[in-house]
């Protein structure tokens, strides 16, 4: 008896728990009661734990201040606006469950995410067999909605738009010859870099050296000692925030003095003294005059006096609730009325962009517009060439 | 090229300061200590705390920092790793692992998850040689660490500590029994370790200017990778391999690129353990003591499990579950089952072979690229794709590893952390971008890609891998391996090609993990490099632990328990990584062997 008892109560209690946790899910969620006060509800698939949590913290911050404003002028007719967070920590194998969970829950009508086009990518699928319209609005790999399907739209400036921009740029200023340093991400750094050189190949811009390193690695000394040994005039960098502090910080110690592009608007680089000088385009800006611009950052900095300076990352889930809002009222607080919203929106107010209306072919922006910007006192100001 | 030998030295040091901690701890303990990663990252962020927030000086601050991370060292040791490393080296080990993904949670919760512009303390741009700036800080830590090999050399030379120590190190019974203190030993022994962790971190920080929450496991692996080079064991050795490793690293990025830089350090090792087995200072260890190796034969019999059991488990899993359960609990499901799959395999290596492979995700991302680029290019179907993405892992993984199989003792496992890590690097080299859209199984002109359809495929490869490995382990081939993971010397001695075994014992498990790669690449449609990770090899190897490592039904309670557990988790959000961990610990504790195995 004794032998086969443990084993067997161990099997059995699987069994049971099998068993219970496919009756708490099956039985799950109550049906959207037809109340004319039942909330909305809007999923939220991105990292509130490991290495990208930091976006995640970023986000829900610009999506609670947005949401707030909009309850408190009556919600979407009447029904306040509720926001559902599930943590994929921006991880591929996690995001696809998170995805399968919104879609089996008939009170999500959109879900917005992931941080990374990598999480994000893999779930679509599932958001598209479950006609839940995924609001990728942080991917900048144009692949996101180009090889989706037409529940995938995103309001982020693709690394296509954003590198041509700056090789354009580079040769407005007058610069000849470049080194380059970019992420050596499938998902990212390397389509972003293919797009800045094919524009450079037109504009005659000269790469004299580019290097692909590792985001992970924090040590970059050898690759750039690389990158600068052809003399460029400049050097870019295609990546994120923190690796630009590094890239930026180590391209000075080894005696390099030629201006660097690249950089982010987040604390980390910001607040790197190697860092000030860089220079950047940029779609939000938070020292710019627009009233609208102000209102937002006013209102932020007043919700979270203790949070960072607001960056495009807030900007651009701000605006993403107040676009899926507009599409919510257009078409309907049902997944379909929000699809069909999406398609027919045209100029919704945007913090980043001006306004906001979708290419209905490619799902994204019709024409983001990118500002130079320069890194001055630890804050990005608009850069007038001089 | 004299810039980059510059560049080389002071990366170098870091190395170095990681190593002899790591070093250290393995010499007395036998223990591969993945928390004093954490105290890598650890040491920086509560550098930058002290500092930026509380406006400490920075010496009052890297005093603290040592203080609090000796402290913490030694309620690890007392608490967790030392009870384990007493039964079972490699629980300890897990056990290590386990608490650094609590410290790293812990620290991420305390002081926000954000990359921190580190304070410039000490100047790293005050003096030039050549164009290349470096500055007191890097003068500093050179300093630092000569004084440490000079003090710990003499330390261990002449204080009775320290020959304590050294007497530890070279053989633990035979010091217990001249009367040693040995746990003791072992004590300090982990917190100086910690200490030198967390000092490490603060330097790594100053020479990149940032402090990175997240940096401990990369860094970590390659301070390990300069421990073994210099000799595990050999604090010298350690500052030696150090060195060497950031010298050879820095030249090998210069010439072929940052995403080389894996391959480097594989390659290094590999020539290193094949040239010189012990690395530089270390001695060759031998065939009975190895720590790091599964040869959990005699500590536990496992469980015997009735008939009835197989029959209402098999019900449960192919009735039960797919009728009753939801979407959601059918994707987890495939996970679990995905896993399972993987850390079945397994079992064959190192439950059987008795090596402990620990880059297994290696081989499953080798499996998966093989069958997206067979479906997405070739327009092959997924079945025929399935079993050839297993081959190709099998034939890849082993064509690799073959260098690694006349490696002598606990290294054969470090090595293949070495070479699942070279793998993904090889893996971005060839496909540099990621693999969109790639088909889903299709029966006739109908897709199979609904969650219980991805459950039932998985569910029934998941059977027909129990069976094989079953008859295997029956077979002439499984006793032949089995042989060779109870005892090599008997079996070298009786005419086994120990070697050969090993290598097809990994060849199966590669073939496993392949096949399930190739199932993850039909579900997510979509993979990159970073899909595979080192973390999810450490998950699988705990996955195949925690069943028994020699139990491939155990692997499946495993994966359900840790699969399962972390989307039961997902309730508690930010505290879900740290109870994981603690839950990790506890089943560690209480049933070292595996939840399967009656302890002995």
């Amino acid at each position: 008896m004794k032998s086969f008892a443990r084993p067997a109560s161990a099997a059995a209690v699987t069994a049971v728990a099998a068993l219970t946790l496919a009756a708490c899910s099956s039985s799950g969620s109550p049906t959207s009661s037809s109340s004319s006060n039942s909330p909305v509800y809007f999923g939220v698939s991105a990292a509130e734990t490991g290495q990208y949590a930091q976006y995640g913290q970023q986000f829900q911050e610009a999506f609670t201040l947005a949401a707030d404003q909009v309850n408190a002028k009556g919600g979407i007719d009447g029904h306040p606006v509720d926001l559902v967070y599930e943590d994929s920590q921006s991880d591929p194998t996690q995001s696809v469950q998170v995805a399968q969970q919104f879609v089996g829950n008939p009170k999500i009508i959109l879900v917005f995410g992931d941080y990374s086009s990598a999480a994000s990518i893999p779930a679509s699928p599932i958001y598209t067999r479950g006609k839940l319209v995924q609001y990728g609005f942080n991917n900048s790999n144009p692949a996101f909605t180009l090889d989706g399907s037409e529940y995938q739209w995103s309001t982020s400036v693709t690394t296509a738009a954003t590198y041509s921009w700056e090789a354009d740029y580079l040769v407005k200023q007058g610069i000849k010859s470049v080194g380059v340093t970019y992420l050596n991400t499938s998902d990212w750094g390397i389509p972003a870099f293919a797009a800045f050189k094919a524009e450079a190949a037109k504009d005659g811009l000269t790469i004299t050296d580019a290097e692909a390193v590792d985001p992970t690695s924090d040590d970059y000394k050898p690759s750039l000692l690389k990158a600068v040994a052809g003399h460029p005039q400049a050097f870019v960098h295609i990546g994120y925030g923190p690796d630009a502090a590094e890239i930026v910080t180590q391209l000075r110690s080894i005696g390099y003095n030629g201006t660097f592009y690249g950089g982010q608007d987040v604390q980390v680089f910001d607040d790197t003294p190697d860092a000030q000088g860089s220079i950047d385009g940029a779609t939000f800006l938070a020292s710019s005059p627009k009233p609208a611009v102000q209102a937002f950052v006013k209102a932020f900095e007043a919700k979270y006096p203790k949070a960072g300076p607001v960056t495009s990352f807030e900007a651009g889930a701000y605006d993403a609730l107040n676009v899926a809002i507009a599409a919510a009222e257009k078409g309907g607080i049902t997944r379909a009325g929000i699809l069909k919203g999406f398609q027919e929106i045209k100029d919704v107010p945007s913090v980043v962009y001006g306004t906001i209306s979708f290419n209905p072919q490619t799902r994204q922006v019709q024409t983001p517009t990118l500002t130079p910007t320069i890194l001055k006192s630890d804050a990005w100001v608009i850069y007038n060439g001089a | 090229m004299f810039d980059t030998l510059i560049a080389g030295l002071l990366q170098g040091n870091v190395y170095a300061l990681g190593a002899v901690g790591i070093s250290l701890v393995f010499g007395v303990m036998n223990v591969v200590n993945f928390a004093q990663f954490s105290f890598f990252s650890l040491g920086a962020m509560l550098a930058w705390f002290f500092v930026v927030r509380q406006h400490l000086p920075f010496w009052v601050a890297l005093a603290l920092v040592i203080v609090i991370c000796a402290a913490l060292g030694l309620i690890i040791n007392v608490s967790v790793v030392r009870p384990l490393a007493k039964y079972l080296p490699l629980a300890a080990m897990l056990s290590t692992y386990a608490v650094s993904q609590i410290l790293d949670n812990v620290s991420q919760t305390a002081f926000g998850a954000q990359y921190r512009e580190f304070p410039q303390v000490l100047s790293t741009t005050n003096f030039h040689v050549g164009s290349m700036l470096f500055g007191t800080s890097d003068v500093v830590m050179l300093g630092i660490t000569l004084v440490l090999m000079v003090v710990m050399s003499l330390f261990l030379k002449l204080s009775k500590i320290g020959q304590a120590i050294r007497a530890t190190t070279q053989d633990q019974e035979a010091a217990l029994q001249v009367g040693i203190p040995v746990g003791a030993v072992q004590h300090v022994a982990f917190v100086i370790a910690s200490a030198l962790g967390g000092l490490a971190g603060i330097f790594f920080a100053l020479y990149d200017g940032i402090a990175d929450p997240t940096s401990g496991l990369t860094t970590g692996l390659i301070a390990f990778v300069a421990a073994t080079v210099g000799g595990l064991g050999s604090l010298v050795g350690a500052v030696i391999g150090g060195f060497i490793l950031g010298i050879l690293e820095a030249f090998g990025i210069y010439w072929f690129g940052d995403a080389s830089n894996q391959i480097i350090v594989f390659v290094i090792l590999l020539i290193v353990l094949i040239v010189r087995p012990g690395g530089l200072l270390g001695k060759v260890p031998l065939f009975s003591s190895e720590p790091l190796t599964g040869t959990f034969l005699g500590k536990g019999r496992p469980f015997r499990i009735p008939r009835w059991v197989w029959l209402a488990a098999f019900a449960v899993g192919a009735v039960v579950i797919p009728f009753a359960g939801s979407d959601d609990l059918l994707t987890t499901g495939t996970q679990v089952l995905i896993y399972a799959i993987i850390a079945a395999g397994l079992t064959i290596t190192a439950g059987q072979a008795g090596v402990m492979a620990l880059g297994q995700a290696g081989p499953v991302a080798i499996g998966a690229y093989t069958s997206a680029l067979l479906t997405l290019h070739l327009n092959l179907s997924f079945w025929a794709a399935l079993p050839i993405a297993g081959i190709a892992a099998a034939v890849i993984a082993s064509v690799l590893a073959s260098p690694i199989w006349g490696v002598k003792g606990h290294y054969i496992a470090i090595a293949t952390l070495g070479l699942g890590v070279a793998i993904f690097a090889v893996i971005q080299l060839i496909v540099p971008l990621a693999l969109y859209d790639i088909p889903v199984p299709e029966w006739g002109s109908t897709e199979l890609a609904s969650p219980l359809d991805y459950y039932l495929i998985d569910f029934v490869v998941l059977v027909v891998t129990l069976l094989v490995i079953w008859r295997i382990r029956g077979s002439h081939l499984g006793k032949a391996i089995a042989s060779v993971g109870s005892d090599e010397v008997a079996a070298l001695a009786s005419g086994v090609r120990t070697r050969g075994y090993k290598a097809l014992a990994f060849a199966v498990s590669a073939f496993f993990a392949g096949i399930g790669g190739s199932l993850l690449a039909a579900q997510y449609t979509y993979i990159d490099t970073t899909v595979f990770t080192t973390v999810m090899s450490v998950l699988v190897v705990t996955i195949v632990i925690m069943g028994g490592v020699g139990l491939p039904y155990g692997a499946v309670v495993g994966a359900i328990v840790l699969i399962g557990a972390l989307q039961l988790l997902r309730v508690t959000d930010d505290l879900r990584i740290i109870v994981y961990g603690l839950v990790l610990i506890l089943v560690v504790r209480f049933r070292p062997g595996g939840i399967l195995v009656r302890n002995s």
